[in-house]
């Protein structure tokens, strides 16, 4: 029989939409997560400006300020998010309708997504207010840094809600991905002052290939601290878009086979 | 509450098609079988009402004709399609009203029916919506703020919203008022007068009384009793009471009756309850016998449905009454 219309790709985006309207609405409710949506990137700026900044300058700092986005924003939200609401059965409700699995997890996640986007443009932008920005090496290693990154953290907290009970429990849940990455990523210790054997490992965490990548295009860096142009940019990049590619496929598959859309009774 | 247009089942279908159809349905979890093979059909404009205590399996069963979960064994069928795995095609025709399930808080009503909406394929417009549930004037009000029976009608809004063929009501009117639980079987009789197919869970006997045209009484799993509520009825004697002076004669042995006597009161239990009660007031007025309060009526669904949904596994058979008197 074929009484039953197939569903199509624009469809697809119209149920997308919906949802992602209605969560980012929400989110507009409530004040003290805009304003320190706003606020932590202008102070992240703006502290480094007291302090002083480092050789690396404004450019390394755009680096950093993405990587704890992602982090600390993008995935540690989306954890809270994903849990919260499959604990408050909204998952559920949502899964009666015509929104798929994957759309409702897209859906959910765009307002996390569009402040993960303003947090970095807001740092990008008080640099460059502070006289510290210079031209990038590549503008598009950066921004692969920053889709991939931000869709990696996406599959990575649906994964992550397996073994997170509660919104609560996800400080506990998220740590071995935040910790590992504050350390071993690059984020804040630049991969160069480890044993090379080591870094040689790091590269390989989660993390670590979007700092390597954003780094690249950024400040014309390579993980061990030699300078490349354009050409070297991204000849060093093909490991890390490897890298990243394949966590967020792993992770995607993962994600699809733990993620629970109910609490467990 | 208002029904409004039809939600016509999708018109190619062959009316030999059922809306719903049940197979054998099985659902474990580990080593404990909440299913145990049920079978049932539901036809455009019927419903079917679910009966059974707490754990007896009518949630998890209803989950697989949601597409929420799979069987783990025998077969569900919507408009002869696979809720699960034909998850697309199937959805679009079937409005889903769980037990219980959540919704944001800091929405209001009207925001959070629109987006609803918007992800389905033809949906009803807003207002209209929220007319048939008695919520229009509440379109602006938080869902924070809304009382528990606003809940509840808020999300039966949003599993009619598609305007579906199929609806599936796990206990659709707990926790309403009972005006508010009147207004929502006059909707759902609405519906179902427009052609929608209708399964539906409750613990109110009356509310299966009201909307079912058919009833399956599920226990441990299985269903132990299934027919319309006449037959339902029917499968319980009838009771016939009253009482006698004590210097009445002796009642005689009634054809097909049990009774149970303790003087002055009487209570005379038969499955063809007109010849029992002909031949009772034809012996009494022989004997010019008073019966005092007399009472004769047909069993009723309440208690076919304690006999059944309640009784251990090994007292499952209806009527097992105390040898007469």
């Amino acid at each position: 029989m074929t009484v039953l219309a197939a569903p199509t790709a624009s469809g697809a985006r119209r149920r997308v939409l919906a949802l992602a309207g209605a969560e980012t609405r929400l989110l507009l409710r409530n004040r003290t997560a805009v304003v320190n949506s706003v606020l932590m990137p202008l102070l992240l700026v703006a502290a480094v400006r007291a302090i002083g900044l480092d050789t690396a300058g404004g450019n390394q700092l755009v680096v950093t300020g993405l990587g704890i986005t992602l982090l600390f924003v993008t995935y540690y939200n989306l954890v809270t998010t994903y849990v919260a609401r499959r604990e408050d059965l909204v998952l559920q409700r949502m899964r009666t309708g015509e929104l798929t699995g994957p759309e409702i997890l897209l859906g959910t996640a765009v307002p996390t997504l569009l402040v993960t986007l303003a947090q970095v443009a807001l740092v990008t932008a008080g640099v460059t207010v502070i006289g510290e920005w210079s031209a990038p090496v590549d503008v598009v290693l950066p921004l692969l840094a920053l889709v991939l990154g931000a869709a990696l953290m996406v599959v990575l907290a649906a994964a992550s809600t397996a073994f997170t009970r509660t919104a609560e429990s996800a400080q506990i849940t998220t740590l071995p991905l935040v910790m590992g990455a504050t350390v071993g990523s690059g984020l804040f210790t630049p991969l160069s002052v480890f044993p090379e054997a080591l870094a040689g490992v790091l590269r390989f965490l989660p993390l670590t290939p979007v700092v390597e990548l954003a780094q690249l295009g950024l400040t014309g860096r390579a993980w061990d601290g030699r300078a490349v142009d354009l050409a070297g940019a991204w000849s060093a990049a093909v490991l890390p878009l490897a890298v990243l590619a394949a966590w967020t496929i792993v992770g995607g598959l993962l994600a699809g086979r733990v993620f629970r859309w109910a609490p467990r009774r | 509450m208002h029904p409004t247009t039809a939600p016509a089942p999708p018109s190619p279908v062959p009316p030999t098609v059922p809306a719903v159809e049940v197979v054998d349905l099985r659902r474990r979890y580990g080593s404990f079988e909440a299913v145990r093979g049920i079978s049932f059909e539901v036809h455009p404009g019927e419903v079917l009402a679910v009966l059974g205590v707490n754990g007896a399996g009518k949630t998890s069963a209803l989950e697989v004709l949601e597409g929420l979960a799979a069987p783990s064994g025998g077969s569900v069928r919507v408009f002869g399609r696979d809720p699960q795995h034909e998850r697309s095609a199937v959805r679009r025709h079937l409005g889903v009203l769980l037990q219980a399930s959540g919704l944001p808080g800091d929405l209001t009503v009207a925001e959070t029916v629109r987006p609803w909406g918007r992800t389905l394929t033809d949906p009803r417009p807003v207002g209209e919506a929220l007319e048939m549930v008695d919520l229009a004037g509440r379109a602006d009000v938080r869902v924070r703020s809304l009382s528990g029976g606003e809940r509840r009608r808020l999300d039966l809004t949003l599993a009619l919203l598609g305007r579906p063929a199929v609806l599936v009501l796990d206990e659709p009117t707990t926790g309403l008022d009972p005006e508010s639980r009147r207004s929502v079987w006059t909707l759902v009789r609405g519906l179902v007068d427009d052609g929608a197919a209708v399964v539906l869970t409750t613990h109110h006997l009356e509310e299966a009384e009201q909307l079912a045209d058919r009833i399956a009484i599920m226990r441990a799993g299985r269903i132990v009793l299934a027919g319309t509520r006449e037959e339902i009825a029917a499968t319980q004697p009838a009771t016939i009471t009253f009482t006698l002076t004590a210097d009445a004669p002796a009642l005689p042995s009634l054809p097909g009756v049990r009774a149970h006597t303790r003087r002055p009161d009487v209570e005379l239990h038969t499955r063809a309850l007109q010849p029992a009660l002909t031949a009772l007031l034809t012996w009494a007025a022989e004997h010019r016998v008073v019966l005092a309060g007399l009472q004769a009526r047909s069993a009723s669904l309440e208690r076919a449905f304690l006999a059944v949904a309640d009784a251990e596994p090994a007292a499952a058979e209806p009527a097992a009454a105390d040898p007469a008197a």
